[in-house]
């Protein structure tokens, strides 16, 4: 930005910093949101909390990943997007529910109803 | 051998939609133009229930036989923001990218040490899982080729998606069977005079004499020939040229007819024009200013009139809308119901030069003032700071009474997953 004081441009005293500013941190550089590949989406209920995972969070997924056993993904299922985790069971996948011990199992079947839209990659939290 | 190729999105506005909207994966879906006012894209669903383009939705929203469809008002912000999804995908597997329109993108394909189909299938499930776009590609020798062999990727189910017509002998059988007015840069007109000269086919066009194409459709036409001749004359282009003139013009949510609401939308449109050419690093020298009545209005008299002026070379949003708003004056008639209005700037030329030795703002002040309203609007939104001639309620503006989120722009917006 023009005119911006960056801690270089001093008045009295030239700046020893002046060839060495480096700028606030970007974090959508650091989160790769340049990329095509990555989206932020929110999270709504705490089904993932035992993940770490709360309701408001910011996540951002990426499209081009290979989901693995035990990962959080985005998933498409009917007519909903949802957050949960994916697992590989008795030779097929699995998208499994976050709540607890009886947790729920849906099979993956992309051709049907089921397909994994986006890997989760990192989480943002606005507030704590 | 050059090979172009040709990707281009299935239904683009209406796949964007579906991107981030599960339940509508199979339903039937339009998107309307600007001001909700005709359909601009549908799905194959909403073409098969017979929705044409160019519909107007007023017209049709009401048949009981489009119950299930999902009217979208148009959300450009998205679709921008897909349209660099696409690209960039391409671009990291393509040496060279053209994005010829925002859904249509040129592949320099020249010399790529793979198998072609197997490459193009690739590309377009890269798109597809991606940027979450449906895309058919086509190829050959040229452009006009490319632009045909998309064609028929798209209209025939049976291809998958993908038409290669990179071989002599393969684009003979569908030159036999496509009509003349298949081929990019043969507009109606054109066909209509080949046809009258006995040339049916494009397979008719490609054998006619070279002169006689020149003689008759000029050297446009004898390109078009040469192209499908498989002699490439249209090479890629990754930029678009720098802009000659930028123009701000939009249809009324409803008539205006006073001189406030005339005087906010003009004001709206010159900030818009002006952060365009910030946006572009340019200052405009000429300025146009043009209102104008509903084109069929019947119970009303019509009434269009524009005005132009040279102006010191500027892209200050205050600046642009004192010279806008001069200009109307001159032109605003009351008695009349408006439809529509615009501002129009040329004589462009990038920000620093000078060229005049007599200024009578400074540039200094009027840049930093201009740096700070953009600030503040790109970390914002658009319009978070803006010129109160520009109004408060706005009750002309278009209407969007269907508008999507804008689910990669902006935070606020972004979708919503339940976590399961």
């Amino acid at each position: 930005m023009s005119g911006a004081y960056a801690g270089d441009r001093t008045t009295g005293f030239a700046s020893p910093a002046s060839d060495s500013t480096e700028g606030p941190i970007d974090l959508s550089e650091a989160l790769d949101l340049h990329r095509p590949n990555r989206y932020p989406v929110r999270v709504v209920g705490d089904a993932l909390a035992a993940r770490g995972i709360l309701h408001g969070d910011v996540l951002i997924v990426d499209t081009a990943a290979r989901p693995q056993s035990g990962c959080v993904v985005v998933a498409r299922w009917q007519d909903q997007t949802i957050v949960c985790e994916i697992t590989r069971q008795r030779g097929a996948w699995w998208l499994r529910s976050g709540k607890g011990q009886d947790a729920q199992m849906h099979p993956l079947d992309p051709a049907h109803d089921s397909e994994v839209w986006a890997v989760v990659a990192a989480l943002v939290r606005m507030k704590i | 051998m050059p090979i172009y190729g040709l990707i281009d999105a299935n239904s683009f506005y209406c796949s964007c939609q579906r991107v981030f909207e599960a339940r509508i994966r199979t339903a039937p879906v339009v998107v309307l133009s600007n001001n909700d006012g005709c359909a601009i894209a549908r799905t194959k669903e909403a073409k098969q229930l017979g929705i044409r383009m160019g519909d107007a939705w007023h017209l049709i929203r009401r048949r009981p036989e489009l119950a299930r469809v999902q009217w979208y008002s148009s959300n450009y912000p998205l679709y921008a923001d897909m349209s660099r999804r696409m690209y960039q995908v391409l671009e990291s597997r393509v040496p060279r990218v053209e994005p010829y329109s925002i859904d249509e993108m040129f592949l320099d394909l020249s010399g790529l040490p793979y198998d072609l189909p197997a490459f193009c299938r690739q590309l377009r499930d890269e798109v597809r899982a991606v940027a979450k776009i449906p895309t058919c590609i086509g190829w050959g020798p040229t452009k006009t080729i490319a632009k045909l062999a998309n064609g028929i990727a798209k209209n025939r189910p049976e291809l998958d998606g993908v038409c290669d017509l990179n071989r002599e002998a393969d684009r003979q059988a569908y030159f036999h069977e496509l009509s003349i007015g298949e081929v990019w840069g043969i507009g109606r007109r054109t066909a209509e005079k080949l046809q009258r000269a006995g040339i049916q086919t494009i397979a008719d066009f490609v054998a006619m004499d070279s002169r006689a194409a020149r003689s008759m459709l000029t050297v446009v036409g004898a390109r078009v020939q040469a192209e499908l001749r498989g002699q490439s004359c249209l090479p890629l282009s990754e930029l678009a040229a720098p802009c000659q003139g930028l123009a701000c013009t939009r249809t009324f949510g409803r008539l205006v007819d006073n001189w406030t609401d005339l005087r906010e939308a003009v004001s709206h449109y010159a900030t818009t024009a002006a952060e365009k050419l910030r946006a572009e690093g340019m200052t405009a020298s000429f300025m146009t200013v043009f209102i104008q009545t509903a084109p069929h209005q019947k119970d009303t008299s019509w009434y269009a009139n524009q005005q132009s002026c040279g102006i010191e070379p500027t892209s200050d949003t205050l600046v642009l809308i004192t010279e806008a708003l001069r200009l109307l004056r001159r032109i605003w008639k009351p008695g009349y119901r408006y439809f529509k209005a615009g501002v129009m700037l040329d004589g462009l030329c990038p920000a620093g030069v000078q060229t005049g030795l007599f200024q009578t703002q400074d540039p200094v002040k009027s840049s930093r003032l201009m740096d700070a309203l953009d600030a503040v609007n790109g970390r914002y939104g658009r319009g978070t700071v803006r010129p109160l001639s520009t109004g408060l309620d706005r009750t002309w503006r278009a209407r969007q009474a269907m508008l999507s989120p804008a689910y990669t722009t902006r935070l606020q917006d972004i979708m919503e997953v339940k976590a399961w």
